[in-house]
């Protein structure tokens, strides 16, 4: 716990916000499909009993057209993701649910930052964002409880309110972003859970999704 | 302007090499569909829904004891497919098609599509 508390508190207050050096992030983004890996993980006893309890036919929030967790939204691929950057503001418009998302930029000494949080979807937790030199940072507290990622391997890893959700958004180059996200979770997992990411530029325009419940749903034949 | 054109044309294909990628993410392919198995099946489409996350048909398939079952066949998003230059409106009510792909796993008469042929022999990969 002491561990995790070290490794929070450097990684939050290590950044000084930086403006002269903010990168420039703006644009359309899209997952190649390529570049993600999870770095090994460490669950608790009650994180491994949540995670092997996972059922992808009913337990998936995707099903009711609601996004859980941030790497979950970032993990789908070929959907456009498209950031605007303010002065005060970043706002990163995810294809994927349809889900915008404007965050304050905030100082991240100051006790009580703004946060900024999307309606219906209590799983994407709340959301303050600054600049650490070439750095975009997000962090994200108040999670509601469910699951880091519905796909492939990492299907069911759970979250807990406990959970704090750490993004450093970067440029790998002109056209490719590097996104990693670290989850702090002592109820689910021993150390850190860190997943790395990178969505290459795209000329493709943002569409609407339009997710029906119904639809998303887990149908069968008649 | 070369240098902008050149640029463009590298981020169209990267682009594309994106959507070539497996689409279908919302029910995560692998952990819905079993990747070891193909499967063809050829029946008249019954329905055709073009959505997101996950576009789908439904075809009633005979049988050899002349029986008709309907079967499910998952897709990918309709932005994703309209992307990549799937050809959707070629798919008609009522027209035999020839679906392959792979089968659902714990889930009877469902599948995603790889590949569909028309009944005229086009074939459409998405």
């Amino acid at each position: 716990m002491r561990k995790i508390s070290v490794f929070l508190i450097g990684l939050l207050y290590c950044a000084t916000a930086a403006h002269a050096q903010r990168p420039d992030l703006s644009g359309n983004w899209i997952l190649n499909g390529g570049k993600t890996t999870f770095a090994e993980w460490h669950l608790t006893a009650d994180g491994e009993r949540r995670f092997k309890a996972y059922d992808f036919k009913k337990d998936d929030p995707a099903l009711k057209c609601i996004g859980t967790s941030w790497t979950r939204v970032w993990l789908n691929p070929n959907v456009v993701v498209r950031i605007t950057q303010g002065d005060d503001f970043v706002r990163l418009q995810y294809e994927w649910m349809d889900i915008d998302r404007r965050i304050p930029i905030v100082d991240p000494t100051a006790s009580n930052a703004k946060r900024g949080n999307i309606t219906g979807m209590p799983g994407l937790g709340y959301s303050a964002a600054w600049y650490d030199g070439n750095t975009l940072v997000i962090d994200t507290n108040n999670i509601e409880p469910g699951y880091v990622s519905t796909m492939q391997e990492w299907a069911g890893l759970p979250q807990s309110r406990m959970m704090r959700t750490i993004e450093r958004i970067s440029l790998a180059n002109a056209n490719l972003l590097d996104i990693q996200i670290t989850h702090v979770d002592p109820a689910n997992y021993r150390d850190p859970l860190v997943v790395n990411i990178t969505y290459p530029r795209t000329t493709f325009e943002l569409m609407n999704y339009g997710c029906n419940p119904e639809d998303a749903s887990v149908v069968e034949p008649r | 302007m070369a240098a902008i054109l050149k640029m463009h044309r590298w981020l169209s294909l990267v682009s594309l090499l994106a959507i070539a990628a497996p689409a279908f993410a919302h029910h995560s392919v692998p952990v819905n569909f079993d990747q070891s198995k193909d499967i063809t099946i050829t029946g008249t489409l019954t329905e055709a829904k073009w959505i997101n996350p996950h576009s789908r048909f439904r075809l009633d398939v005979k049988q050899d004891d002349g029986t008709t079952v309907e079967w499910l066949v998952e897709m990918g998003a309709v932005n994703t497919m309209r992307r990549a230059g799937f050809d959707i409106d070629k798919f008609v009510i009522g027209d035999t098609v020839t679906i392959s792909g792979w089968p659902g796993r714990d889930r009877n008469r469902t599948m995603l599509l790889r590949t569909a042929v028309l009944k005229d022999g086009t074939r459409l990969t998405p």
